[in-house]
């Protein structure tokens, strides 16, 4: 559920501009303003007055204002970090966006590169071909889609050949997501490793001359394809 | 990121497809059922690709139904926030636009593209540079990366931005 709540949070970022405005000016008019607007509904006979002085001031738009300033007052941190995901790529932000992959998936989970899933799904589709008399058992879309943008994404026809490449990284403590990235990315010169995959960064005296070389023989491995 | 994975599921079979097929008729349930589902932890189940093991299946009261646990390796795909993608553009609007990496759909909001490229309405919109060098419009393929996402049942969406240092147009469909 927290992801949704994050995958969402982008959309809101412009509806929390347009926002903005409404709880900073609450706040600059009255400080008390967010905690009294909270106990509004609790406490609405002690504070009648004051209730319909800001009543008056945020009627129009008091439902979106309660949330909107609860989210940026009250859970100040979320407010903030919100923002800054929105704004880590752009501007350096101290803790930029960071790919944590084998936190996310579960032990048992092999990581795969392109070229690896699209071997594998090339398979199963040649069998599929054979298993196909039952009418009922049929590949679903997202099959078709999945194996399309691995064909593309595959940079490399040896799998084995780039995995015994990247796995040289391991022992520098590149994790297995961040080398499927690399060979998902191919990228071309070591500031575009660094500049993508930032959670490498904190290892970038270390890696930099070890990540020349990868990158130096996968230029190789796809000149002799 | 595409992955390999070992899965479990208890599969309820009713009796009329036991026999010497009930193994076969068991896989074929699996694919039916789990193939093209999507779930938070495990994206895409994009394929099933072998059985690892079927449990003595336990019969439920009251109805004939059998229940067999059943392990089995299937490729998943899942983006991750801070990965990089590359993805082909689906749809452009003044709002930012859609684009689609496999099974994935990535929305791109105008916010998250560099702030020299302007939106220019027409028959094929599109974001362009203010020295028409680059051009973002339909079929384009973009290198983004993804900073979220949301699962439902049969469909995952994420929030991906091209404002950073080594993303955006890779391949331009009207030069090309």
């Amino acid at each position: 559920m927290e992801k949704g709540g994050k995958g969402y949070s982008l959309p809101s970022k412009g509806l929390k501009s347009s926002l903005k405005s409404t709880p900073a000016n609450d706040a600059s008019i009255k400080g008390k303003d967010d905690s009294s607007a909270k106990s509004k509904r609790g406490r609405k006979v002690q504070f009648n007055s004051e209730a319909d002085k800001f009543d008056f001031l945020s009627k129009s738009n008091g439902k979106l204002d309660a949330p909107a300033a609860k989210g940026n007052l009250s859970k100040g941190g979320k407010g903030d970090r919100i923002s800054n995901i929105g704004k880590a790529p752009s501007t350096k932000e101290p803790q930029p966006l960071e790919l944590k992959v084998e936190q996310e998936i579960p032990k048992n989970a092999k990581c795969l590169m392109h070229c690896e899933a699209s071997q594998i799904l090339h398979g199963i589709q040649g069998q599929m071909v054979l298993l196909s008399r039952d009418p009922t058992v049929k590949l679903p879309v997202s099959f078709d889609k999945a194996l399309h943008y691995a064909k593309t994404g595959a940079r490399y026809t040896n799998p084995q050949s780039v995995r015994q490449v990247l796995e040289s990284l391991k022992k520098h403590g590149v994790s297995d997501g961040e080398i499927c990235v690399l060979a998902n990315v191919c990228p071309e010169s070591v500031d575009e490793v660094f500049a993508l995959i930032p959670s490498l960064k904190s290892k970038k005296n270390m890696l930099t001359e070890p990540v020349k070389g990868v990158l130096d023989e996968l230029a190789n491995l796809k000149q002799q394809e | 990121m595409f992955f390999h994975i070992v899965l479990e599921r208890n599969m309820q079979l009713h009796p009329r497809y036991f026999g010497r097929n009930l193994r076969d008729n068991l896989v074929s349930k699996l694919m039916k059922d789990v193939e093209g589902t999507c779930s938070g932890r495990h994206g895409f189940v994009v394929a099933i690709t072998g059985i690892e093991n079927i449990g003595k299946g336990l019969i439920r009261d009251g109805t004939g139904f059998v229940t067999f646990p059943v392990k089995y390796q299937c490729v998943v795909f899942r983006p991750f926030k801070g990965e990089i993608l590359e993805a082909v553009v689906t749809m452009v609007n003044k709002m930012g636009f859609f684009a689609e990496a496999g099974p994935v759909q990535i929305f791109v909001s105008n916010h998250l593209i560099p702030d020299d490229m302007e939106f220019q309405s027409g028959d094929m919109p599109n974001y362009t540079t203010s020295d028409g060098s680059v051009k973002i419009q339909k079929d384009s393929e973009v290198r983004l990366k993804i900073i979220g996402t949301r699962v439902d049942a049969t469909e995952i969406f994420c929030i991906g931005t091209i404002k950073d240092d080594f993303l955006g147009v890779i391949n331009d469909p009207a030069t090309a």
